[in-house]
């Protein structure tokens, strides 16, 4: 079966384009089959898709020897039986041609390190999630929201005029009038449902000015560094959106707690490593620290970094790794800042103080992260702090049609469900350095 | 002579004298007719026969709510030409007013005024300061809208880094997440100015579709042959954000101004221009679904593509099409929207708009903008209802004006504040 199918879709694949190919070659590779044939990836421009992987002929070695040359038919211009063949050099093009690019072997390239680095990109998947990101970034977790910020959304000046009716005609429109479709897929009803929350949101800025002094960025790239034991660490990757401000954060715990945290433990897990499902490089900058933005940018704070679960379509996490990344990026925006502020290797005296936001369309979580060392070489010493808040749910069904089991009616049609505290708590986060 | 002239056999020695005389004091008594109505019916193969089934189907339609009333004018599907605002075609926008029937006069209305305003009476106390404010925001408000444009600006194409835009998407990659910055930074900012916007939805990358009836034309060929048919339209256009509002903006001139409006009449058939007919689901549609309680529209901002780009443009050879792409970018997607709008309302082709629908719209490719309004005066446009229509729907519009010359070093070079104020005050609309 398999060689037909490489058959048929090498004579239909110049109708298709490149990305439909590629997804072809993932559903024919051998996963789960018996087959003995290894389909081997052909990235190049030719339209050739997968091909039997030809035993590898190694070639008799050439060898040199300075007083007996071989006498090769090269001069002749002709085969000749008996004359060896002469040697060619391998043909460089003198032009430079992206098409027909080969890079060079990793050890050749410039960036070269014998050392390798531990890489953490937007698609990474971490096996032990929260606890691995936890030990990599040297940070103490407290699983709920500081109250502090929880009591700015109960202030009556601080909410939003029929807030829960709008937060719910906000839902409404998200799940269910957005388009002219019954149901408007997930990817879209998140984006929505994040746009709208945050339109909602912004209407304060009238009451409160400070909010004015915010702007957001998408798609701005992340790239930072920094050691943990003997080992170097690299973020790097796209943020999603991100809001700046132009005033720091305050920060939310004292110093008093700050110094407890010098007593808190990180947990391992042995025997698995640190750095596992990290991708490691030999080929890096060695010194990288870019926000993704110019030194004079006027908002040069992390307010909010805001995930989407289906943001890429290639990259599924499960809640664990999803918040997992979520704190690793915001860590990296916290670490940029301080690095760029105070240098590498200290203790802060103002901490950095980073938000961020990650939600699938109904679930959300929440997460404050304060950074109050940059030395992060040792395990002892004054940790980083997170306050997380896990799988708050924004509302129970939104359902087209009803449920209805046995005749009876399960869960109505629309939305179900309500839970208005979750959107206190966006609304808290979002004012949080506004007030 | 009684055969020939037709007389009665028993001629009455005494006609009635009074034959013609009514008795004045008493009322003619009223017959109850004997029979029912004579009307044509409803299943015979006659033409009165399909008058009265589509009278019928008419009043039904008048009759029943909006949902249904919506379902039912887009119920059945036939082949229709599809009119996509953002075109190649030429002299799309003459094409385009004769679909839509709307006038188009340049310039926009009294609201909206470019030059400074003067004070009457002869004084001039500092002009420079009257200069820059914008009736309802004030001169501190409008120095802060300023700072944040530029500072919206410099963030797309200054301060962020990491980009390199691949052939023919560098508008959607640039300009449109700068434009999309720009739109929300604004609407907030102009938010405590404009109460409207406190209880509006920002749409970003929304769907709006409007489907309509104009013109008729001969069946070619089929069993039909010979047949007039109605044409049809569909439009589907995707902007890159709007603002939609609870209340209705008012209008700018009267339904009855608008009966001196000229539209231009194209005579050939649509398909000439070229125009290309499929089929497939009739959608109306302003962005939202029915039950939204933000069902008016405000502004709409649509990003030009790289194709229409006017450096291409000038590289093809077609620079005098630039604005005519606007001007047809503009017409197609505020008719629909607002048409949109008023079949909302339960207004279709039969049911006309008794007040008119206005929104607004800017169009910009990231350094040149322009602004255009639209008035809706009338939905009937098909041939039975715009036998004795007089009236014409309005658009007005600019041409494309500069908002800066360059960025160049951390500055942004020739921000035009006029341009800026026109942009402030189109989103200070209001009841």
């Amino acid at each position: 079966m398999f060689p037909e199918t490489a058959q048929c879709l090498k004579a239909v694949a110049p109708l298709f384009s490149q990305t439909v190919l590629l997804k072809d070659l993932s559903r024919l590779s051998t996963y789960g089959g018996g087959s003995h044939f290894q389909a081997r990836r052909h990235l190049s421009i030719s339209r050739c898709l997968t091909a039997k992987v030809r035993p590898v002929r190694t070639l008799r070695e050439r060898v040199e020897i300075p007083g007996l040359e071989a006498v090769t038919y090269g001069e002749k211009m002709h085969y000749v039986p008996g004359l060896s063949k002469p040697f060619q050099p391998q043909w460089e093009r003198s032009y430079k041609d992206p098409g027909h690019y080969r890079s060079p072997p990793a050890h050749e390239m410039p960036l070269f390190k014998d050392s390798s680095c531990f890489v953490f990109n937007q698609r990474t998947s971490a096996l032990e999630g929260v606890l691995q990101a936890l030990w990599l970034t040297k940070t103490k977790l407290i699983p709920s929201l500081p109250p502090q910020l929880l009591s700015l959304s109960e202030n009556p000046a601080n909410q939003i005029p029929d807030q829960d009716e709008r937060v719910q005609n906000a839902i409404k429109h998200a799940r269910f009038w957005d388009s002219t479709e019954e149901r408007p897929g997930k990817e879209r009803y998140s984006n929505t449902m994040m746009v709208n929350l945050l339109h909602l949101c912004a209407t304060l800025q009238s009451s409160h000015p400070a909010i004015g002094r915010r702007i957001q960025a998408e798609k701005c790239s992340l790239a930072t560094k920094w050691k943990r034991g003997e080992d170097l660490f690299q973020i790097r990757g796209q943020n999603g959106l991100l809001h700046t401000c132009m005033d720091p954060l305050p920060e939310v715990s004292g110093k008093q707690e700050v110094s407890d945290t010098a007593d808190h433990v990180l947990e391992t897990f042995y025997p698995v490593s640190p750095t596992i499902n990290l991708q490691k490089v030999n080929v890096y900058k060695e010194e990288i620290n870019c926000s993704g933005f110019r030194d004079d940018y006027p908002y040069p704070h992390a307010h909010t970094l805001f995930f989407l679960e289906g943001a890429d379509a290639n990259c599924k996490l499960r809640p664990d790794q999803f918040r997992a990344k979520m704190l690793m990026f915001t860590f990296g925006n916290a670490l940029v800042r301080a690095q760029k502020l105070y240098g590498p290797q200290r203790v802060l005296d103002r901490p950095v103080t980073v938000q961020a936001v990650g939600t699938n369309g109904r679930i959300f979580q929440f997460m404050v992260f304060q950074l109050n060392t940059t030395d992060l070489s040792g395990d002892e010493g004054i940790k980083n702090q997170v306050w997380l808040d896990e799988d708050v749910e924004l509302y129970d069904f939104a359902k087209v049609r009803p449920l209805i089991k046995k005749k009876q009616v399960k869960v109505p049609a629309g939305l179900a469900g309500y839970k208005p505290g979750a959107f206190s708590k966006f609304l808290s986060l979002y004012l949080h350095g506004a007030v | 002579m009684a055969a020939r002239t037709r007389l009665p056999l028993l001629f009455p020695k005494n006609l009635p004298p009074f034959r013609n005389q009514r008795l004045a004091h008493t009322e003619a008594a009223v017959k109850e007719p004997a029979y029912p109505p004579i009307i044509p019916s409803l299943t015979a193969k006659s033409k009165s026969a399909r008058g009265r089934q589509v009278d019928e189907q008419v009043q039904k339609i008048c009759a029943s709510p909006v949902e249904e009333k919506l379902s039912l004018i887009t119920r059945i599907q036939r082949m229709k030409f599809v009119v996509y605002p953002q075109t190649f075609a030429r002299n799309a926008d003459t094409w385009y007013q004769h679909f839509t029937k709307t006038a188009y006069i340049p310039g926009l209305p009294e609201k909206y005024t470019l030059s400074p305003e003067r004070e009457t009476g002869g004084e001039e106390e500092q002009p420079a300061a009257a200069q820059t404010t914008v009736p309802g925001v004030g001169h501190d408000g409008f120095t802060e809208i300023r700072s944040l444009v530029t500072r919206v600006i410099l963030q797309e194409h200054w301060q962020l880094r990491n980009r390199a835009p691949f052939l023919y998407r560098k508008q959607e990659q640039t300009v449109g997440p700068f434009l999309r910055n720009l739109v929300t930074g604004l609407t907030f900012s102009l938010a405590k100015y404009n109460p409207l916007f406190l209880s509006s939805s920002l749409d970003i990358d929304p769907n709006v579709h409007f489907y309509w009836r104009r013109g008729q034309t001969i069946i070619p060929k089929g069993h039909r042959r010979g047949r007039q048919e109605p044409t049809r339209f569909q439009i589907d256009d995707r902007p890159n954000s709007q603002i939609r509002i609870t209340e209705q903006l008012p209008q700018f001139i009267s339904l009855e101004d608008s009966y001196a409006a000229e539209v231009q009449e194209v005579t050939l058939s649509p398909s000439v221009m070229p125009l290309f007919r499929r089929q497939y689901d009739n959608n109306m549609f302003t962005g939202a679904k029915l039950p939204d309680p933000a069902c008016y529209g405000h502004t709409q901002f649509h990003l030009v593509p790289d194709r229409y780009h006017r450096d291409r443009m000038s590289r093809l050879q077609q620079s005098d099409q630039v604005e005519v792409f606007l001007r047809a970018n503009a017409l197609t997607s505020l008719f629909a929207w607002t048409g949109a709008q008023a079949m909302y309302q339960g207004f279709w082709n039969h049911e006309d708009v008794t007040r008119p629908f206005v929104s607004q719209a800017v169009i910009t490719d990231g350094k040149f903008f322009s602004f255009f309004c639209y008035q809706l005066n009338t939905v009937a446009l098909s041939v039975e209802t715009d036998a004795n229509n007089p009236r014409k729907n309005l658009l007005w519009g600019t041409e494309s004006l500069r908002l800066y010359d360059s960025v160049q070093d951390g500055e942004v070079v020739g921000l035009n504040d006029d341009v800026l104020k026109l942009l402030v005050q189109f989103l200070m609309n209001k009841q």
